[in-house]
């Protein structure tokens, strides 16, 4: 029974993986666990995973080298609209999302205009801000329901 | 951060509070350009992209709700941000974002006869190690960057990537197995069974 239950529940490399990343309910951990005992090959194959893993999380970690919130306060307050929540809130509840839509690409074009101080950075920068021309409104971050966590987060 | 704190700090740049936000851009800063650096691979671009994720951010406060996590939330701006510019590099992979047909599920384990963990520690192995990550295609290299570095669950990263959580499971396997078979690839150059 013990060999046949180890032989039955060999898991496949989804289920190694969320096994390593602690992903598993209870039940499906504990036939993880049970298998990994008994089976040289997938616990090298978790070893490679943890491996992995621990190479992935010893990689050298890059900074941005200045203070970005300092740049950024600066250009909230130089701004020539202030942005109040309320009156912006109302704004995207009357309209409906295509017009929405086209508010956010002239808001990107002035947060646009509003960057760039004479650099070559400009038309780079101006075509980014086309990501709310080329994609389908669902994919906008505001009020996108995927955008917020459904509780159970570990 | 607390996730309490955090959540007032957004609540009060939400009200207009620059300065809150500077708190949040300065908890984030880091963290958001690593992330797109490592997804664009050009330092300058990822500047430029950090600074508009938080102004994009700052734009959509409106709509951020307190149940919402904050990390998440700004993630996923990022990724639309990155995702752009890749897209606008004609980066076929992150074009045809979906999921692999079903055919390709099948998971192929890793040749449990290599021995990467003894390799993985030193010098020489962090430099094919990075390698491998940037021939990654996009999504693996994406959604590793948020399991690895970011540490996510599956649940966060669900959210950031505005997928179901079992396409992030199968997704994270499809990526570490790829990933192992780039380092393999890598290593194995120098040395015959
Ligand atoms: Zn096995």
């Amino acid at each position: 029974m013990n060999e046949q239950s180890t032989a039955m529940h060999a898991p496949d490399l989804p289920e190694l993986s969320a096994y390593l990343d602690g992903e598993l309910d209870a039940g499906e951990r504990g036939r993880v666990a049970i298998h990994l005992a008994a089976c040289p090959t997938c616990a090298a194959c978790l070893a490679d995973l943890q491996a992995l893993s621990a190479g992935f999380r010893a990689l050298p970690e890059e900074t941005l080298g200045f203070d970005l919130a300092g740049v950024i306060e600066g250009r909230l307050a130089a701004a020539p609209r202030p942005a109040s929540a309320r009156r912006r809130r109302d704004w995207w509840a009357g309209l409906p999302v295509a017009v929405g839509a086209a508010a956010s690409i002239a808001a990107g074009v002035f947060m646009g205009s509003a960057l760039v101080t004479g650099s070559v950075a400009t038309a780079p920068r101006m075509a980014a801000l086309h990501v709310f021309d080329t994609m389908p409104p669902g994919s906008l971050c505001i009020g996108l329901e995927s955008c917020y966590a459904k509780g159970g987060v570990k | 951060m607390a996730g309490d704190a955090e959540s007032e700090l957004v609540a009060r740049a939400q009200a207009g509070d620059h300065r809150a936000f500077a708190a949040l851009v300065r908890q984030y800063q880091d963290r958001v350009f690593r992330f797109i650096l490592r997804l664009t691979g050009t330092r300058d671009e990822a500047m430029d992209l950090t600074q508009e994720t938080f102004m994009k951010a700052h734009q959509a406060l409106p709509g951020w709700r307190p149940e919402a996590q904050f990390r998440t939330w700004l993630f996923r701006i990022a990724h639309n941000a990155a995702l752009d510019v890749l897209r606008r590099r004609q980066h076929v992979e992150f074009v045809s974002f979906a999921d692999l047909p079903a055919g390709a599920e099948e998971h192929a384990l890793p040749d449990p006869a290599r021995q990467p963990d003894e390799r993985l520690a030193d010098r020489q192995s962090v430099e094919l190690l990075e390698r491998t990550l940037r021939e990654l295609p996009a999504e693996h290299r994406e959604i590793l960057l948020l399991r690895e570095l970011e540490e996510m669950s599956y649940t966060e990263i669900a959210a950031t990537l505005g997928i179901a959580e079992g396409t992030v499971k199968s997704r994270i396997a499809r990526a570490r197995s790829a990933a192992l078979a780039g380092y393999q690839r890598h290593t194995g150059e120098h040395r015959d069974e």
